[in-house]
């Protein structure tokens, strides 16, 4: 118990630090943040009174601290681009994130254990001769590139899916829930996870394979050959079961790593999620829904570093142990 | 070859140079003393303007073969407005477009406001452009009600610019769109001059044929406000027209003609009554009055609160209530292009809706364009449904309207890519291609092959060119601006840029509106030999390729 | 795309069991010898050898400035079909050569990725060092300093850091520098703990040796490989980064790389006209450099995890 309070005060500790980070490069780097809001038809006077109403004319430390008691209330401002709070324009993109990252990592946990399974068993053949490049080579592609691809055969020359966004045009739902479980919905996320997925397989895959080299090797499964049991037995049975353990903990951590990572995927695929907000942000000079899509961000990350924390000590006895001594 | 060799090694130079962690974006601690020193053209990123961008690339080369050294650089829309517009003495030179508007069908707007000499501080003269001469004859013409008499001093005023070159026209382009004609009757769809088939009669008039009775629409920027006392976005202005009425509209024909108006009188040349057509009705169900017509018309004009719609209202002395239906504007001058300019222009709404909220905003530093309505009300012939920021702008049909639309719904979807659009125009996914800036020659493919789409391409009133600015030299100087603009090769631009589809520029009057412009005055051929022979014989001297200021030129910058 | 954030995130994870395993190899031998034991390890080196070839001599190779606009009879060159001579894989939209851009893209992939392995190495590595040989505050403030930057998301502070300064590839290297530092400290850092207390380095206590001496000198060596395991995996990110910021928008269009090229293919509808001559040969030109670290990487992580290899 203590270690947790401990782990979630370590937590809140990166949270702030990053928060802290953000506050001043978007007030030190950006020059006049207001640029992009305040446009020349605006006068001098309304200028100021702007300046005065973003609490911009005030030193730095007092703005650090607004910025902080705001944050703290989850007060992230009003978006420049499309006046209105950041906080509703974030909350209209994160659920489709959401669900696109969480997909995707469905299929390649179902895809990456088997198959890396598969290739601890099959070690030292032509099986794993090919497999570990191809797996290697999924990896090492630019993720955008094999959307297109994927996007220029399946969808522009099939035409068997659809060629981008999230429902059809003009699309009703009784609520949001019914949106995200409509087939038109599964329709389009086909295409993205599916992209997403190729590169993320290679992970609990390759550890999957790794896992199960390792616990092979223990003295339990070499009882278990002792025993004259099939190999087939022995790995569904011992092996697997122990390898999985510590792949299952990565699936955490996979998701707060990608949901920074889509954003050139929902970009390829005209994803109304949170990576494609946060480049339309940034490229509009839209600073209070860039620094809200990026601490949104953060916080999935830091939260699901610790979630993996969590589940990596409470699932392996070793590491526990280790740590108290 | 040579030239080639010596890129090579200027590149691997650069290289390493970036190696050793310098970043040498810009080196102008190298010039040597009188030399121009390094140019950086200004460009709308690739992905968002590909013809432009490759325009600016050919530009490049050929400037350099002038002596000059300059690279493009793409960036997004509002990081270039921000240096552009708001940072005016800071830059040298970019790439620009006018976009075509209905309003924009009087060639008043651009002539006058691009280059009239009290646009320079913060309105749209941003190049900083300075000319009595013409100043006098885009006046002239404003108050000029004789049509031939203001068609001749608007043709003077366009050889003014001809000859002084304070932009360098490149193209009109002509705007390509396509509609699914299995969905909608080929001929209910409605070509407007100068505009395309976009346009509010076609939304009107399409007729569909089977089941599929939505018009979906594509876009390839994000909306950025539904507001009709804002004009913001180019794809923003397409919905304000929708929602909200004005007292005349502009024709297929581009004549400004009655819409909520039944009809209007001129009374003498300032003073005109217009009578508001029967039984209108906002979207909430409340009736449209006289007062919600003044109220229009006068709260630009009351404050600071809506400042974009000022100019077009700034010459009304008063508006005055004659009967429940009739109102009389009084003009301080005679303008010919008032009705156009004005009455087709400012958009009507409900003043139990916007008074409160102007009566707000006068207490707080923002304006009427911080200002978004979760639901917006107008009385036009389409009410607001939804508006899913990065995805769609849903509107449907307003039954109640004078004039209602065939279709049940108008939709409009973000699809930031051309590839992903020709896909699902061929698809059913989008069935009016509104917004394409990719290559033509792709889109007539997929017709051929596909069938069922029609493609419709026309003229724009809207111009792309480059512009260079006046208030830094060397570009205040004629003869270099004569010289840069001789150069370009326009022919090239349009068959490389442009693949074709688009008609060489030299006038910010577009071949689309031929009444007004002379089109031999206007001729233009490049020639790189006469550019160059221009700038010898204004003293630029050539010093090893790189290209120097007449003897006791000094280069003096204003701003930091 | 996150590989190599992945890889490093999940390292202490991954090698939990092995980080305290006391076998380290001399650095020298290691380096040399991975690649001759490992078909994989070999196979990247010989990738390698050819890209670096290729970028060192590309003035040669290229027949073309690739960014020339290149005019035929007074027309543009563009979209030329591949196999026409001199183009070997044709021209762009607005009459670029490809082959040209392709050879000139692998000088800036490789300055790319081996300035970001240079850097993330050498930082991870000092700090590292030091927090692992002093301990005490000195160690929990870089402990606590890489829990920050490991909670701050990759792929968005490149965009962001981009978005503030100049377009530029040296905005990756930067962004590299300031986040995956922590993932090699960290790794350093647990070995340096097990070197400090082997014998050698009492002894060396012990003859009064300066403590950067020690550290330099004895500790460093032991680590090396280590070092060199977590630059080789930079290399393949720091590219695929440059690739996917150029493909956003952020990169610099007047440089030549393969992202770059990637972008221009895409926007310049190089799919619909069906040129994959175009869009294919970058992408796997990206694949074999980032798999060519992968297969040296894994060289070295079974040396120095030499469990995996049973």
């Amino acid at each position: 118990m203590l270690r947790v309070m401990n782990r979630l005060l370590h937590m809140v500790f990166v949270l702030w630090a990053v928060a802290t980070i953000m506050f001043f490069m978007f007030r030190l780097m950006t020059g006049n943040p207001l640029a992009a809001y305040i446009d020349t038809n605006f006068t001098i006077e309304q200028q100021q009174a702007l300046m005065a109403q973003f609490g911009l004319d005030k030193p730095l430390w007092k703005q650090y601290i607004i910025y902080m008691g705001n944050l703290l209330q989850g007060e992230l401002g009003q978006s420049f681009f499309y006046r209105k709070p950041v906080g509703e324009v974030l909350m209209n993109a994160f659920p489709n994130t959401i669900v696109l990252t969480m997909g995707a990592l469905v299929i390649a946990y179902l895809f990456g254990i088997p198959v890396g399974a598969y290739l601890a068993w099959k070690r030292g053949t032509w099986v794993e001769g090919v497999g570990i490049p191809t797996v290697l080579a999924t990896r090492a592609a630019p993720e955008f590139w094999l959307g297109m691809i994927l996007l220029a055969v399946f969808a522009f020359n099939l035409g068997w899916f659809p060629s981008g966004g999230a429902n059809t045009a003009g699309a009703e739902f009784d609520s949001e829930l019914a949106r995200f479980l409509s087939l038109d919905f599964l329709w389009h996320l086909i295409l993205p996870a599916l992209s997403l997925s190729l590169y993320l397989q290679g992970l609990p895959l390759l550890l999957m394979r790794s896992n199960m080299l390792e616990v092979m090797q223990e003295e339990f499964v070499t009882m278990a050959r002792m025993k004259g049991l099939s190999e087939w037995a022995i790995i569904m049975r011992h092996a697997a079961r122990n390898a999985l353990l510590p792949v299952v903990t990565t699936f955490a951590l996979s998701i707060g790593l990608s949901v920074g990572g889509n954003v050139v995927v929902e970009t390829v695929f005209s994803w109304p999620g949170l990576g494609r907000l946060l480049v339309g942000a940034v490229a509009s000079s839209d600073f209070p829904l860039a620094q809200g899509a990026f601490l949104l961000i953060t916080l999935v990350l830091v939260t699901m570093n610790f979630v993996a924390d969590l589940l990596y000590h409470t699932l392996d006895p070793r590491v526990s142990h280790g740590s108290r001594n | 070859m040579i030239r080639r060799k010596i890129l090579f090694t200027a590149l691997s130079l650069g290289v390493s140079a970036f190696a050793v962690g310098a970043l040498p974006l810009a080196s102008p601690a190298m010039a040597d003393v009188g030399e121009i020193r390094d140019l950086t053209l200004l460009a709308r990123d690739q992905g968002a303007n590909p013809q432009a961008f490759q325009a600016a690339q050919l530009i490049a080369q050929v400037w350099n073969q002038l002596g000059l050294k300059v690279t493009v650089r793409g960036m997004p829309r509002l990081q270039q407005s921000e240096l552009v517009w708001y940072n005016r003495d800071k830059w040298d030179m970019t790439m620009w477009q006018m976009v075509g508007r209905p309003e924009r069908s009087d060639p008043d707007e651009l002539l006058f406001n691009l280059f009239h000499s009290s646009t320079t501080e913060s309105g749209y003269n941003f190049i900083g452009y300075k000319s009595e001469e013409f100043d006098k004859l885009a006046e002239a013409q404003r108050v000029e009600t004789d049509k031939d008499k203001r068609s001749d001093l608007i043709k003077q005023a366009q050889a003014v610019l001809a000859r002084d070159q304070p932009n360098m026209f490149l193209v009109y382009p002509k705007r390509t769109f396509a509609f699914d004609n299995a969905i909608f009757a080929d001929d209910s769809v409605v070509e407007q001059s100068g505009l395309g088939i976009k346009n509010i009669w076609s939304y009107l008039g399409a007729k569909p044929l089977g089941d599929q009775k939505d018009m979906i629409l594509n876009s390839t920027d994000p909306l950025n406000a539904i507001n009709p006392l804002y004009i913001s976005g180019a794809t923003d202005s397409w919905v304000t027209e929708l929602i909200w009425d004005r007292l005349l509209r502009i024709s297929p024909e581009g004549l400004a003609e009655p819409w909520a108006a039944e009809s209007f009188e001129w009374l003498d040349q300032t003073t005109i009554d217009v009578v508001l057509r029967e039984g209108m009705k906002w979207h909430d169900g409340m009736p449209v009055t006289v007062e919600d017509v003044v109220f229009s018309f006068e709260v630009p004009n009351v404050g600071d609160e809506v400042p974009m719609y000022k100019p077009f209202v700034k010459n009304i002395e008063s508006i005055e209530i004659i009967d429940d239906r009739t109102v009389r504007f009084k003009l301080n001058n005679p303008s010919a292009a008032f009705l156009t300019s004005s009455l087709a222009k400012v958009n009507l709404v409900p003043k139990h809706i916007w008074q409160p909220v102007i009566d707000d905003l006068a207490n707080r530093p923002e304006n009427a364009e911080s200002y978004q309505e979760d639901l917006p009300i107008g009385s036009g012939p389409f009410k607001f449904v939804r508006w899913k920021q990065q995805e769609e702008v849903v509107l449907a049909r307003n039954p109640e309207h004078f004039s209602p639309p065939q279709i049940d719904r108008w939709i409009i979807r973000i699809v930031s890519n051309s590839e992903a659009t020709i896909s699902m125009l061929r698809s059913g996914e989008i069935n009016f291609l509104a917004d394409y800036n990719g290559d033509p020659e792709i889109l007539k493919d997929v017709a051929a092959k596909d069938g069922d789409i029609s493609i419709v391409s026309s003229t724009d009133i809207g111009f792309q060119y480059a512009t260079v600015n006046q208030r830094r030299p060397p570009f205040d100087d004629v003869a270099m601006r004569r010289a840069l603009s001789l150069a370009i090769d326009r022919d090239l631009m349009v068959e490389a840029a442009w693949n074709g589809s688009a008609e060489v520029a030299n006038s910010p009057v577009s071949t689309a509106l031929a009444f007004w412009r002379d089109d031999d005055a206007l001729a233009i051929s490049a020639n790189l030999e006469e550019a160059k022979a221009l700038l010898k014989d204004a003293g630029y001297r050539l010093i090893d390729g790189r290209l120097h200021y007449p003897e006791g030129v000094e280069e003096t910058l204003v701003g930091p | 795309m996150a590989a190599a954030t992945e890889d490093l995130a999940l390292a202490p994870y991954i090698y939990r069991r092995k980080s305290v395993r006391k076998r380290v190899l001399s650095a020298l031998h290691s380096l040399v010898a991975v690649p001759m034991r490992d078909p994989f390890a070999l196979a990247g080196v010989a990738i390698y050898a050819v890209f670096v070839f290729v970028a060192i001599f590309a003035n040669q190779i290229a027949p073309y400035d690739p960014l020339e606009i290149l005019f035929a009879d007074g027309k543009l060159a563009a979209n030329i079909a591949p196999l026409t001579e001199p183009h070997i894989l044709g021209t762009t939209n607005l009459g670029r050569d490809i082959f040209s851009q392709l050879v000139f893209g692998t000088r800036s992939a490789l300055i790319i990725g081996l300035s970001a392995a240079f850097v993330v190495a050498t930082l991870g590595t000092l700090v590292g060092l030091l927090a692992g040989y002093f301990g005490g505050w000195v160690d929990v403030v870089t402990m606590r300093v890489a829990d920050i930057a490991l909670g701050i998301p990759f792929l968005p502070f490149v965009i962001v850091l981009a978005a503030f300064l100049d377009p530029s590839v040296w905005n990756i290297v930067l962004a590299m520098a300031i986040l995956l530092w922590p993932n090699t400290a960290r790794v350093v850092r647990s070995q340096v703990l097990t070197v400090r207390e082997r014998a050698f380095i009492d002894a060396a206590r012990v003859t009064g040796s300066s403590t950067s001496r020690i550290i330099f000198q004895h500790v460093a060596p032991n680590i090396l490989p280590l070092s060199f395991l977590y630059g080789s995996i930079a290399i393949g990110w720091a590219i695929l980064t440059e690739a996917s910021i150029s493909f956003l928008g952020f990169g610099d269009s007047n440089s030549v790389s393969w992202g770059v090229m990637l972008q221009d293919a895409f926007l310049s509808q190089a799919l619909s006209r069906g040129q994959y001559y175009w869009f294919l040969p970058p992408g796997f030109c990206i694949i074999l450099v980032v798999v060519a670290g992968f297969f040296i990487s894994r060289g070295y992580e079974e040396i120095l995890f030499p469990k995996l290899r049973d």
